[in-house]
Protein backbone atom coordinates (compact mmCIF):
# COMPACT_ATOMS: atom_id res chain seq x y z
CA UNK A 1 0.00 0.00 0.00
CA UNK A 2 1.40 3.41 -0.78
CA UNK A 3 -0.87 6.08 0.29
CA UNK A 4 0.71 9.78 1.39
CA UNK A 5 0.50 10.95 4.98
CA UNK A 6 -1.20 14.16 3.69
CA UNK A 7 -4.63 12.74 5.05
CA UNK A 8 -3.82 13.96 8.66
CA UNK A 9 -1.97 17.36 7.34
CA UNK A 10 -4.54 19.32 7.53
CA UNK A 11 -5.32 18.36 10.97
CA UNK A 12 -2.12 17.60 12.90
CA UNK A 13 -0.04 20.02 10.93
CA UNK A 14 2.31 17.55 9.36
CA UNK A 15 3.83 17.61 6.11
CA UNK A 16 4.50 15.17 3.70
CA UNK A 17 7.23 17.32 1.88
CA UNK A 18 6.37 14.38 -1.18
CA UNK A 19 7.26 11.26 0.58
CA UNK A 20 5.46 8.54 1.18
CA UNK A 21 4.10 6.45 4.52
CA UNK A 22 6.72 3.35 3.02
CA UNK A 23 9.29 5.99 3.47
CA UNK A 24 10.46 5.12 6.75
CA UNK A 25 12.31 8.89 7.69
CA UNK A 26 8.64 9.98 6.88
CA UNK A 27 7.05 7.80 9.56
CA UNK A 28 10.06 8.62 12.08
CA UNK A 29 9.07 11.80 12.36
CA UNK A 30 5.52 11.39 12.99
CA UNK A 31 5.02 11.33 16.72
CA UNK A 32 3.36 8.12 18.53
CA UNK A 33 -0.29 9.82 18.78
CA UNK A 34 -0.31 10.35 15.45
CA UNK A 35 0.37 6.74 13.81
CA UNK A 36 -2.14 5.76 16.15
CA UNK A 37 -4.45 7.87 14.12
CA UNK A 38 -3.06 6.49 10.84
CA UNK A 39 -3.72 3.08 11.83
CA UNK A 40 -7.21 3.62 12.53
CA UNK A 41 -7.81 5.49 9.78
CA UNK A 42 -6.28 3.58 7.23
CA UNK A 43 -5.24 0.44 9.09
CA UNK A 44 -1.89 1.17 8.29
CA UNK A 45 0.65 -1.45 9.11
CA UNK A 46 3.95 0.49 8.33
CA UNK A 47 2.68 3.03 11.05
CA UNK A 48 1.88 -0.34 13.53
CA UNK A 49 4.96 -1.55 12.79
CA UNK A 50 6.65 1.91 14.30
CA UNK A 51 4.31 1.55 17.18
CA UNK A 52 5.00 -2.04 17.64
CA UNK A 53 9.07 -1.50 17.63
CA UNK A 54 8.81 1.08 20.32
CA UNK A 55 6.26 0.01 22.52
CA UNK A 56 6.61 -3.97 22.51
CA UNK A 57 10.43 -4.51 23.81
CA UNK A 58 9.27 -1.66 26.61
CA UNK A 59 6.22 -2.97 27.30
CA UNK A 60 7.81 -6.78 27.64
CA UNK A 61 9.91 -5.23 29.95
CA UNK A 62 7.81 -3.87 32.16
CA UNK A 63 5.51 -7.58 32.43
CA UNK A 64 8.76 -8.93 32.82
CA UNK A 65 9.01 -6.73 36.30
CA UNK A 66 6.46 -9.36 37.83
CA UNK A 67 8.52 -12.43 37.69
CA UNK A 68 6.73 -14.18 34.69
CA UNK A 69 8.15 -16.04 32.07
CA UNK A 70 9.36 -14.72 28.72
CA UNK A 71 6.95 -16.40 27.19
CA UNK A 72 4.43 -15.04 29.14
CA UNK A 73 5.74 -11.60 28.84
CA UNK A 74 5.93 -12.30 24.93
CA UNK A 75 1.99 -13.29 24.76
CA UNK A 76 0.67 -10.62 27.05
CA UNK A 77 2.51 -8.18 25.17
CA UNK A 78 1.42 -9.78 21.82
CA UNK A 79 -2.18 -9.24 23.11
CA UNK A 80 -1.48 -5.36 24.08
CA UNK A 81 -0.59 -4.68 20.56
CA UNK A 82 -3.34 -6.67 19.09
CA UNK A 83 -5.70 -4.33 21.59
CA UNK A 84 -4.24 -1.43 19.85
CA UNK A 85 -4.70 -2.54 16.42
CA UNK A 86 -8.00 -2.84 17.55
CA UNK A 87 -9.33 -0.65 19.31
CA UNK A 88 -6.84 2.10 17.93
CA UNK A 89 -10.00 4.19 16.50
CA UNK A 90 -11.11 4.50 19.82
CA UNK A 91 -7.91 7.00 20.25
CA UNK A 92 -8.25 10.70 20.64
CA UNK A 93 -5.26 12.06 20.34
CA UNK A 94 -5.81 15.38 21.35
CA UNK A 95 -6.99 14.21 24.65
CA UNK A 96 -4.60 11.23 25.51
CA UNK A 97 -1.21 9.93 25.73
CA UNK A 98 -1.21 6.42 24.10
CA UNK A 99 1.52 5.48 26.29
CA UNK A 100 -0.70 5.55 28.95
CA UNK A 101 -3.43 3.74 27.19
CA UNK A 102 -1.12 1.16 26.06
CA UNK A 103 0.33 1.17 29.99
CA UNK A 104 -3.34 0.64 31.37
CA UNK A 105 -4.19 -2.24 29.01
CA UNK A 106 -0.54 -3.67 29.78
CA UNK A 107 -1.12 -3.43 33.67
CA UNK A 108 -4.74 -5.06 32.78
CA UNK A 109 -3.80 -8.02 30.89
CA UNK A 110 -1.57 -9.18 33.75
CA UNK A 111 -4.18 -8.95 36.51
CA UNK A 112 -6.61 -10.76 33.43
CA UNK A 113 -4.26 -13.59 32.47
CA UNK A 114 -2.09 -14.26 35.75
CA UNK A 115 -3.24 -12.80 38.46
CA UNK A 116 -7.06 -14.18 37.26
CA UNK A 117 -8.72 -10.84 38.74
CA UNK A 118 -11.05 -8.45 37.14
CA UNK A 119 -9.78 -4.90 37.07
CA UNK A 120 -12.65 -2.46 37.07
CA UNK A 121 -11.89 0.83 35.30
CA UNK A 122 -13.60 4.39 35.73
CA UNK A 123 -14.74 4.41 32.32
CA UNK A 124 -15.34 2.86 29.25
CA UNK A 125 -12.91 1.82 27.13
CA UNK A 126 -12.94 5.70 25.16
CA UNK A 127 -12.04 7.07 28.27
CA UNK A 128 -8.90 8.18 27.49
CA UNK A 129 -11.37 11.05 26.24
CA UNK A 130 -10.73 12.02 29.87
CA UNK A 131 -7.17 12.08 29.91
CA UNK A 132 -4.90 14.55 29.57
CA UNK A 133 -3.55 15.91 26.18
CA UNK A 134 -0.28 15.54 25.10
CA UNK A 135 1.74 18.52 23.70
CA UNK A 136 1.34 18.46 20.28
CA UNK A 137 5.32 18.57 19.42
CA UNK A 138 7.95 16.87 17.71
CA UNK A 139 7.71 13.21 18.69
CA UNK A 140 11.33 12.38 19.41
CA UNK A 141 11.59 15.58 21.41
CA UNK A 142 8.29 15.09 23.36
CA UNK A 143 9.73 11.34 24.31
CA UNK A 144 12.87 12.66 25.47
CA UNK A 145 11.17 15.08 27.78
CA UNK A 146 8.64 12.29 29.18
CA UNK A 147 11.62 10.09 29.35
CA UNK A 148 14.00 12.92 31.24
CA UNK A 149 11.23 14.01 32.95
CA UNK A 150 10.41 10.89 35.15
CA UNK A 151 13.82 9.93 35.57
CA UNK A 152 13.79 13.45 36.77
CA UNK A 153 10.86 13.60 38.92
CA UNK A 154 12.14 10.30 40.46
CA UNK A 155 15.58 11.66 41.05
CA UNK A 156 13.11 14.32 43.70
CA UNK A 157 12.34 11.64 45.64
CA UNK A 158 14.12 9.82 48.70
CA UNK A 159 15.05 6.77 48.34
CA UNK A 160 12.41 5.24 50.67
CA UNK A 161 9.99 7.14 48.89
CA UNK A 162 10.94 6.00 45.48
CA UNK A 163 11.09 2.49 46.68
CA UNK A 164 7.03 3.18 47.84
CA UNK A 165 6.98 3.70 43.97
CA UNK A 166 8.51 1.11 42.53
CA UNK A 167 7.18 -1.77 44.57
CA UNK A 168 3.39 -0.51 43.70
CA UNK A 169 4.25 0.00 39.62
CA UNK A 170 7.18 -2.90 39.11
CA UNK A 171 5.85 -5.46 41.37
CA UNK A 172 1.97 -4.31 42.02
CA UNK A 173 2.66 -5.28 46.04
CA UNK A 174 0.15 -3.76 48.14
CA UNK A 175 0.62 -1.39 51.29
CA UNK A 176 0.68 -4.35 53.38
CA UNK A 177 3.06 -6.33 51.37
CA UNK A 178 5.41 -3.25 50.56
CA UNK A 179 5.46 -2.67 54.70
CA UNK A 180 6.12 -6.78 54.98
CA UNK A 181 9.12 -6.19 52.78
CA UNK A 182 10.80 -3.21 53.86
CA UNK A 183 9.76 -3.55 57.49
CA UNK A 184 7.90 0.01 57.43
CA UNK A 185 4.96 0.51 59.38
CA UNK A 186 1.97 0.35 57.56
CA UNK A 187 0.96 3.98 58.06
CA UNK A 188 5.12 4.71 56.75
CA UNK A 189 4.18 3.30 54.04
CA UNK A 190 0.97 5.20 53.08
CA UNK A 191 2.23 8.40 53.73
CA UNK A 192 5.43 7.58 51.82
CA UNK A 193 3.53 6.88 49.19
CA UNK A 194 1.04 9.99 49.52
CA UNK A 195 4.21 11.92 49.75
CA UNK A 196 6.34 10.73 46.87
CA UNK A 197 2.93 11.42 44.87
CA UNK A 198 2.46 14.61 45.80
CA UNK A 199 5.95 15.47 44.56
CA UNK A 200 5.80 13.83 41.87
CA UNK A 201 2.86 15.45 40.23
CA UNK A 202 4.37 18.61 41.01
CA UNK A 203 7.38 17.67 39.38
CA UNK A 204 5.43 16.43 36.45
CA UNK A 205 3.67 19.73 35.98
CA UNK A 206 0.16 17.84 36.94
CA UNK A 207 -0.16 18.91 40.29
CA UNK A 208 -3.11 20.81 40.85
CA UNK B 1 -9.72 20.29 50.43
CA UNK B 2 -12.56 18.15 51.27
CA UNK B 3 -11.38 14.44 52.69
CA UNK B 4 -14.16 13.42 54.39
CA UNK B 5 -15.63 10.74 52.55
CA UNK B 6 -12.54 11.08 49.71
CA UNK B 7 -9.96 8.05 49.56
CA UNK B 8 -6.53 8.92 50.19
CA UNK B 9 -3.75 9.03 47.06
CA UNK B 10 -1.99 5.95 48.32
CA UNK B 11 -5.22 4.14 47.40
CA UNK B 12 -5.21 5.78 44.32
CA UNK B 13 -2.11 4.91 43.43
CA UNK B 14 -2.24 1.49 44.40
CA UNK B 15 -4.74 1.65 41.64
CA UNK B 16 -3.19 3.34 39.34
CA UNK B 17 -0.29 0.53 39.88
CA UNK B 18 -2.87 -2.52 39.76
CA UNK B 19 -2.10 -3.70 43.33
CA UNK B 20 -5.82 -4.01 44.46
CA UNK B 21 -7.40 -7.02 44.82
CA UNK B 22 -10.78 -7.27 42.02
CA UNK B 23 -12.48 -5.52 45.12
CA UNK B 24 -10.72 -3.05 46.02
CA UNK B 25 -10.36 -2.00 42.58
CA UNK B 26 -14.65 -2.04 41.82
CA UNK B 27 -14.82 0.13 45.16
CA UNK B 28 -11.88 2.61 44.05
CA UNK B 29 -13.52 3.16 40.55
CA UNK B 30 -16.80 3.38 41.25
CA UNK B 31 -15.91 5.80 44.13
CA UNK B 32 -14.00 8.20 41.58
CA UNK B 33 -16.50 7.66 39.14
CA UNK B 34 -18.57 10.44 41.06
CA UNK B 35 -15.74 13.16 41.45
CA UNK B 36 -13.69 14.62 38.45
CA UNK B 37 -10.82 15.53 40.81
CA UNK B 38 -10.55 11.85 41.47
CA UNK B 39 -10.07 10.87 38.26
CA UNK B 40 -7.63 13.69 37.57
CA UNK B 41 -5.21 12.34 40.26
CA UNK B 42 -5.62 8.91 38.53
CA UNK B 43 -4.77 9.96 35.33
CA UNK B 44 -1.54 11.41 36.88
CA UNK B 45 -1.09 8.36 38.44
CA UNK B 46 -1.25 5.92 35.44
CA UNK B 47 0.32 8.73 33.29
CA UNK B 48 3.49 7.85 35.93
CA UNK B 49 2.77 4.30 35.54
CA UNK B 50 3.23 4.84 31.40
CA UNK B 51 6.26 7.13 32.13
CA UNK B 52 7.70 4.49 34.13
CA UNK B 53 6.81 1.82 32.22
CA UNK B 54 8.60 3.54 29.22
CA UNK B 55 11.74 3.93 31.38
CA UNK B 56 12.24 0.39 31.51
CA UNK B 57 15.48 -1.04 29.39
CA UNK B 58 13.54 -2.44 26.09
CA UNK B 59 13.85 -5.93 26.06
CA UNK B 60 14.33 -8.13 22.61
CA UNK B 61 10.81 -9.33 21.22
CA UNK B 62 10.50 -12.50 19.53
CA UNK B 63 11.15 -12.06 15.75
CA UNK B 64 8.19 -13.45 14.68
CA UNK B 65 5.71 -11.66 16.94
CA UNK B 66 5.37 -9.04 14.31
CA UNK B 67 4.17 -11.17 11.70
CA UNK B 68 1.87 -13.66 14.46
CA UNK B 69 -0.16 -9.89 15.10
CA UNK B 70 -0.22 -9.08 11.23
CA UNK B 71 -1.66 -12.67 10.53
CA UNK B 72 -4.11 -12.51 13.54
CA UNK B 73 -5.33 -8.74 13.15
CA UNK B 74 -6.31 -9.94 9.46
CA UNK B 75 -8.50 -12.42 10.47
CA UNK B 76 -10.93 -10.94 12.83
CA UNK B 77 -13.21 -8.26 13.19
CA UNK B 78 -14.08 -6.20 16.04
CA UNK B 79 -17.98 -6.25 17.27
CA UNK B 80 -19.51 -3.16 18.43
CA UNK B 81 -20.59 -3.22 21.84
CA UNK B 82 -24.22 -1.90 21.52
CA UNK B 83 -25.04 0.24 24.77
CA UNK B 84 -26.23 -1.13 27.83
CA UNK B 85 -28.68 -0.73 30.46
CA UNK B 86 -27.08 0.77 33.39
CA UNK B 87 -29.86 2.17 35.67
CA UNK B 88 -28.43 5.06 36.78
CA UNK B 89 -25.38 2.77 38.36
CA UNK B 90 -21.85 4.07 38.09
CA UNK B 91 -19.91 2.74 35.05
CA UNK B 92 -17.50 0.66 36.93
CA UNK B 93 -20.32 -1.21 38.71
CA UNK B 94 -22.45 -1.20 36.05
CA UNK B 95 -20.16 -3.13 33.90
CA UNK B 96 -19.15 -5.31 36.45
CA UNK B 97 -23.09 -6.14 37.42
CA UNK B 98 -23.68 -7.24 33.44
CA UNK B 99 -25.49 -4.21 33.14
CA UNK B 100 -28.08 -5.39 35.21
CA UNK B 101 -30.58 -3.17 37.02
CA UNK B 102 -29.94 -3.40 40.95
CA UNK B 103 -33.65 -5.17 41.04
CA UNK B 104 -32.37 -7.68 38.86
CA UNK B 105 -29.83 -9.07 41.24
CA UNK B 106 -30.45 -11.56 44.14
CA UNK B 107 -30.77 -10.17 47.24
CA UNK B 108 -30.40 -12.06 50.53
CA UNK B 109 -31.98 -11.19 53.63
CA UNK B 110 -30.06 -10.29 56.75
CA UNK B 111 -32.53 -9.29 59.34
CA UNK B 112 -35.18 -7.13 59.66
CA UNK B 113 -34.51 -4.09 56.68
CA UNK B 114 -31.36 -5.47 55.90
CA UNK B 115 -30.38 -7.50 52.71
CA UNK B 116 -27.51 -8.28 50.85
CA UNK B 117 -25.88 -9.62 47.65
CA UNK B 118 -22.60 -11.63 47.32
CA UNK B 119 -20.82 -10.19 44.54
CA UNK B 120 -16.97 -11.78 44.92
CA UNK B 121 -15.07 -13.78 47.54
CA UNK B 122 -11.31 -13.25 46.97
CA UNK B 123 -8.05 -14.97 48.17
CA UNK B 124 -7.66 -14.49 52.73
CA UNK B 125 -11.39 -14.53 52.89
CA UNK B 126 -11.71 -10.84 51.33
CA UNK B 127 -15.76 -10.37 50.59
CA UNK B 128 -17.52 -7.30 48.11
CA UNK B 129 -20.67 -7.36 48.41
CA UNK B 130 -24.13 -5.33 48.03
CA UNK B 131 -25.34 -3.69 51.37
CA UNK B 132 -29.36 -2.51 51.25
CA UNK B 133 -30.72 -1.33 54.74
CA UNK B 134 -33.81 0.37 55.08
CA UNK B 135 -34.40 3.95 56.17
CA UNK B 136 -33.77 4.05 59.96
CA UNK B 137 -32.07 1.31 60.35
CA UNK B 138 -29.71 0.37 63.23
CA UNK B 139 -26.60 -2.06 62.42
CA UNK B 140 -25.89 -3.74 65.21
CA UNK B 141 -22.62 -2.51 67.14
CA UNK B 142 -19.20 -4.23 65.78
CA UNK B 143 -15.60 -4.42 65.67
CA UNK B 144 -13.46 -4.85 62.78
CA UNK B 145 -10.54 -6.99 61.89
CA UNK B 146 -8.98 -5.75 58.87
CA UNK B 147 -9.79 -2.99 56.46
CA UNK B 148 -13.34 -2.46 55.11
CA UNK B 149 -14.70 -0.25 52.38
CA UNK B 150 -17.85 0.79 52.25
CA UNK B 151 -19.30 3.20 49.63
CA UNK B 152 -22.42 5.05 49.53
CA UNK B 153 -24.49 4.37 46.34
CA UNK B 154 -27.91 5.83 47.19
CA UNK B 155 -29.38 6.85 50.50
CA UNK B 156 -26.72 7.99 53.30
CA UNK B 157 -25.78 7.02 56.95
CA UNK B 158 -24.50 8.24 60.05
CA UNK B 159 -21.64 7.18 62.27
CA UNK B 160 -21.20 9.61 64.87
CA UNK B 161 -21.42 12.94 63.82
CA UNK B 162 -20.23 11.91 60.18
CA UNK B 163 -22.66 11.74 57.17
CA UNK B 164 -22.45 9.25 54.19
CA UNK B 165 -23.78 10.41 51.39
CA UNK B 166 -23.68 8.47 47.61
CA UNK B 167 -20.38 9.17 46.80
CA UNK B 168 -18.64 9.15 50.02
CA UNK B 169 -16.02 5.96 51.15
CA UNK B 170 -16.01 5.08 54.74
CA UNK B 171 -12.75 3.01 55.95
CA UNK B 172 -12.55 1.25 58.81
CA UNK B 173 -10.00 -0.49 60.18
CA UNK B 174 -8.90 -3.05 63.35
CA UNK B 175 -8.59 0.57 65.25
CA UNK B 176 -12.66 0.74 64.11
CA UNK B 177 -14.38 0.07 67.81
CA UNK B 178 -18.26 0.06 68.49
CA UNK B 179 -18.74 0.90 65.03
CA UNK B 180 -22.89 1.56 64.89
CA UNK B 181 -24.13 3.23 61.46
CA UNK B 182 -27.41 4.28 61.57
CA UNK B 183 -29.00 4.49 58.53
CA UNK B 184 -31.01 7.77 57.61
CA UNK B 185 -34.73 7.76 57.52
CA UNK B 186 -36.03 7.66 54.06
CA UNK B 187 -34.80 5.79 50.55
CA UNK B 188 -33.12 2.69 51.10
CA UNK B 189 -29.49 3.19 51.96
CA UNK B 190 -27.48 0.80 49.30
CA UNK B 191 -23.65 0.65 49.48
CA UNK B 192 -21.27 -1.60 47.62
CA UNK B 193 -18.50 -3.64 50.52
CA UNK B 194 -15.14 -4.61 50.73
CA UNK B 195 -14.53 -7.03 54.05
CA UNK B 196 -11.20 -8.35 54.64
CA UNK B 197 -12.51 -10.36 57.69
CA UNK B 198 -15.98 -11.20 59.21
CA UNK B 199 -16.71 -8.32 61.69
CA UNK B 200 -16.96 -8.66 65.50
CA UNK B 201 -20.71 -8.17 66.26
CA UNK B 202 -21.37 -7.14 69.85
CA UNK B 203 -25.19 -8.19 70.93
CA UNK B 204 -25.24 -12.02 72.09
CA UNK B 205 -28.14 -12.10 69.38
CA UNK B 206 -26.32 -10.84 66.52
CA UNK B 207 -23.47 -13.34 67.27
CA UNK B 208 -25.79 -16.00 67.01
CA UNK B 209 -27.37 -14.89 63.58
CA UNK B 210 -23.98 -14.11 62.23
CA UNK B 211 -23.30 -16.93 60.89
CA UNK B 212 -26.57 -17.42 59.08
CA UNK B 213 -26.69 -13.54 57.49
CA UNK B 214 -23.35 -13.77 56.26
CA UNK B 215 -22.06 -10.73 57.74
Amino acid sequence: MTSTVFLIDSHYGFHNKGRTMDDPSVLSEISHEQLVIMVARNKDKHAFRQLFDYFAPRIKSYLLNFQITDQKAEDLTQEVMITLWQKADKFDPDKAKISTWLFRVARNKYIDKIRKQKYPEVNADDHIASMVAPDKTDKSIKELQDQGRINMAMAALSDEQRIVIELSFFKEFSHSQIAARTNMPLGTVKSRIRTAFQILRKELGDYK
Amino acid sequence: MKTHGIIPDEWIVSYASGALSEAHALVVATHCHFHPELQQKLDDAENIGAMLMESNRPVKVSNHMFDEIVSEIDGTTIKEKLPSYSDGIPYPLANYLDHKSLDQLKWRMMGPGLSQVRLWTGPNDERLWLLKARGGAKIPSHDHKGLEFTLVLQGSYRVGNERYEPGLLEIADDDTKNHTPIIDHGEDCICLVVTEAPIKIHSFFGRIVQPLIGL
